[in-house]
């Protein structure tokens, strides 16, 4: 990870770190090989002609780099439409296809959970109920050198 | 009594941060007052569980972000204060006499201490009389912020089961393994400040030390130890070149988690023949 004082801002200083009491969904992105999880909380605000995300938070098990991804792609999807978040989501999935996969893990994890957090808001307009979602990522956050040595270990 | 948990939890991480910004002989007294504000958080938290009361260990964000000492220890003393309030509609009044009197003496000793101009969120990445390198310095700054997280977070895991065990063979083990990570905390924190870099650990989720399955918990954790100490190898081995100091500290880190994966495989035999129940 590239350190300017920006990346050291959100390592210091995390955005919406926390829970969101009022939330009205709520996602998971998550990697089953390391059971590194990011739970994103939305609150969207229905009373205008276009719904859209006014209070975000995450929590997350994991890496400093998934705090700093948290914290910035939250930043960025506060105040988009849910149109919006979507796009930032495959935005961010395109960028990350450019990175090596264990650069990718961490990014795609909260990228996820965002999109996870928007489909469980659209599913509970049709059923209030509807259980929150969660996606799993694609991308393995062990370098190839050290997967390499544990296939090879056995 | 939730609430007075919380603002304990609180002004506990405010008094250590407070003791990592300084630069005098103020540091080690703001050490013991966070030790002391700890077994406060311990001693509540037993009255909340005798009590059969719900707590977590959620909290609101702790601003730390100060030009000098003063006033880091103004916004303590509010706090201290506030405890102090909090305290008089406690029910087990030995408890809240024992407590207030500790808040008390903390509130005198920090109204009369030096001030002094505070360098630990400069960003500027430097350890003082060492020379690293940029790989070097990206490589120890992501390890602190990893690592001061981690060892808050056994703390206040370890600090959960033993909360919630009266085992003493266990309780033995999960206070040592308190012990060590307050350690290494201090440790990180101390660096991290020295390098400007100074943060609060993030807040921990629920599910992590309301541990459902502890024999998982503990075998999760010796991985985890074992990935530390690659972490520990790699890192020594990345400032090898610029510092045999800081080397020679990361080695010595590495090696104490052979400690730690000891303790927890004793707790996992102690569960698997059934010594607990």
């Amino acid at each position: 990870m590239s350190m300017d004082a920006m990346v050291l801002d959100h390592m210091m200083n995390p955005k919406n770190y926390g829970t969101l009491p009022l939330a009205n969904a709520e996602g998971m992105g998550k990697n089953p090989q390391n059971g590194e999880k990011v739970v994103i909380y939305i609150h969207v605000k229905e009373d205008e002609i276009k719904p859209y995300i006014d209070q975000i938070a995450f929590q997350a098990i994991g890496c400093t780099t998934t705090i700093v991804a948290g914290s910035m792609l939250t930043e960025e999807a506060k105040g988009l439409t849910l149109d919006g978040a979507k796009n930032l989501v495959e935005a961010t999935m395109q960028l990350l296809e450019k990175l090596p996969p264990e650069d990718a893990a961490c990014s795609e994890m909260v990228a996820l959970a965002i999109k996870a957090a928007v489909d469980t808001y659209e599913a509970r307009k049709e059923d209030p109920d509807y259980p929150s979602i969660t996606y799993q990522v694609t991308n393995d956050c062990t370098p190839k050198e050290e997967a390499n040595n544990e296939n090879t270990a056995y | 009594m939730k609430t007075l948990l919380i603002k304990t939890h609180e002004v506990w991480l405010e008094m250590l941060m407070a003791g990592f910004m300084s630069h005098t002989q103020n540091r080690q007294t703001l050490y013991d007052f966070s030790d002391i504000l700890f077994r406060h958080f311990t001693w509540i938290e037993h009255e909340m569980i005798e009590r059969k009361e719900a707590y977590d260990y959620d909290r609101d964000i702790i601003p730390i972000k100060v030009d000098r000492l003063s006033d880091m220890l103004k916004a303590i003393t509010t706090h201290l204060l506030d405890l102090k309030l909090q305290l008089l509609g406690m029910e087990n009044k030995a408890l809240a006499s024992r407590i207030t009197s500790d808040l008390t003496y903390m509130v005198s000793v920090l109204g009369r201490m030096n001030d002094e101009v505070i360098t630990a969120f400069s960003m500027e990445r430097q350890m003082p009389n060492m020379q690293l390198s940029e790989e070097a310095r990206d490589a120890l700054t992501l390890f602190l912020f990893d690592e001061s997280y981690k060892e808050y977070e056994l703390i206040m895991v370890y600090n959960y089961l033993k909360a919630h065990s009266d085992d003493a063979y266990l309780n033995r083990i999960f206070q040592i393994l308190i012990d060590e990570s307050f350690f290494h905390l201090k440790c990180f924190g101390d660096m991290m400040a020295k390098m400007g870099i100074l943060a609060v650990p993030r807040i921990i989720m629920k599910e992590l030390y309301q541990v459902e399955d502890v024999v998982k918990f503990l075998k999760d954790g010796i991985e985890e130890e074992l990935a530390a100490k690659e972490e520990c190898k790699k890192l020594s081995d990345a400032v090898g070149n610029d510092s045999k100091e800081l080397s020679d500290f990361f080695d010595f880190i590495n090696a104490q988690e052979n400690y730690h994966i000891d303790l927890m495989k004793d707790a996992l035999a102690y569960y698997a023949r059934g010594a607990h129940e």
